[in-house]
């Protein structure tokens, strides 16, 4: 193996462990601030939404880089093992840059983002049930908690205004 | 309660995180972040925009349906009706655990206090304290409020306790009867006053309290976003 080729190898696995690094940290550091029933301190809530806004894209990045750098590397190192276990590397971070685009907390709570309505004549709730009320102009519209402490947001429209009902 | 309507856009949130205990929301139109509690974006390219304030009042189905006959009520998500709360959810919920306690004025970290942000000040009450009196005059800052328990006994509405033409801070009495919807009387005037905050005899018949938002929360939940809060009753 000529020398050439084997800094081509180091250089390739080199960015591929740099991928697989920053690939990680953009998947489990926001997970592990934000999760439920732990207390998020005021410096690393910052860190790990500013991590959230931009990991798409640097995953995104990563994965590209990952794939080159695995390309470099089936091209100079003839070794079946080393080829299985680089291509296992450049394959988690393509796994990784799949996560990254999904946040566990919008998959567990479900908006009601066609939220219908009723009479309160016809509603069947008991008379001490909680409600929030608000009212625009004439509309006047109630949101039982009961409902909305499931979906915790309720998309709405009230008299051509946009409201965010929240509980 | 807030407005979605922001520079220009109609944002649509989803759920999509937590800051102790607090939701957050991400807004599928630029990927900011913002906090339930104050409508406030706190990551993303809208970071530090407000969203507009919405009043709105945590009321029994039964008061407000007498006040609003004519209302509609958000229906229940047929795929999602297996997962709804019971009507008691927020006196379940005092059982939960919390991950942050302020060990301040006595209370404890599942008090359910009833917060009033307005004036330059935040306040808080404590929402069985209001239940036994019926009828609250305090200040938030320095400005005169009331907190006035419905007819039914649970529901709670604040008002500005300011009536034109009246000199100081008038003096309201809890009504002996309910007759009419009378709730409150008060001294300067001698009207009665409905739980909406509107005068319904005297003579200044019809003439409406400027409402207060009141939100009920938690006192761990409440003290954390307001850590400058006073504690009615409490030093």
């Amino acid at each position: 193996m000529t020398n050439e080729a084997q800094r081509t190898q180091r250089i390739s696995v080199a960015v591929l462990l740099t991928c697989l690094a920053l690939s990680l940290i953009c998947v489990v550091y926001p997970f592990y601030v934000i999760r439920p029933f732990r207390a998020q301190g005021a410096r690393e809530l910052p860190i790990a939404l500013v991590v959230l806004r931009f990991r798409t894209a640097a995953t995104l990045i990563s994965g590209a880089a990952a794939l080159a750098a695995l390309v470099l590397y089936w091209r100079t190192q003839p070794g079946k093992w080393r080829r299985v276990f680089v291509t296992a590397g450049a394959a988690f971070v393509c796994v990784l840059a799949a996560l990254a685009r999904v946040n566990i907390y919008e998959l567990m709570f479900h908006p009601d983002d066609r939220p219908s309505f009723a009479a309160a004549s016809q509603t069947k709730l008991d008379k001490d049930e909680k409600v929030i009320a608000i009212k625009n102009g004439a509309v006047a519209r109630a949101y039982p908690i009961r409902n909305i402490s499931y979906h915790h947001v309720i998309n709405d429209v009230l008299d051509k205004v946009g409201i965010v009902a929240t509980y | 309660m807030w407005g979605r309507d922001v520079a220009g856009l109609r944002l649509t949130f989803h759920l999509a995180g937590i800051n102790n205990q607090n939701f957050l929301m991400r807004d599928e139109q630029t990927g900011s972040y913002w906090q339930q509690i104050s409508g406030k974006a706190v990551s993303g390219p809208l970071r530090g925009s407000q969203l507009p304030f919405v009043h709105s009042d945590e009321l029994n189905f039964g008061t407000w349906q007498a006040e609003e006959p004519q209302g509609t009520v958000l229906q229940d998500a047929a795929a999602y009706r297996f997962g709804y709360a019971r009507k008691d959810w927020d006196v379940r919920m005092q059982r939960a655990p919390t991950v942050i306690d302020f060990r301040e004025h006595g209370l404890k970290a599942r008090d359910l206090m009833l917060g009033i942000r307005a004036f330059g000040a935040s306040r808080a009450f404590l929402y069985d304290q209001v239940i036994r009196e019926k009828l609250v005059e305090d200040r938030v800052g320095a400005e005169p409020v009331l907190l006035v328990v419905g007819g039914d006994g649970q529901s709670v509405r604040a008002f500005r306790d300011r009536i034109p033409g009246v000199q100081g801070v008038p003096e309201f009495y809890r009504a002996s009867g309910n007759q009419m919807g009378a709730l409150l009387m008060d001294a300067a005037t001698g009207s009665e006053w409905n739980f909406q905050g509107c005068a319904i005899s005297g003579k200044i018949k019809g003439f409406c309290l400027e409402p207060v938002e009141v939100l009920k929360d938690y006192w761990f939940d409440w003290r954390n976003f307001n850590p400058a809060t006073t504690v009615y009753g409490r030093k």
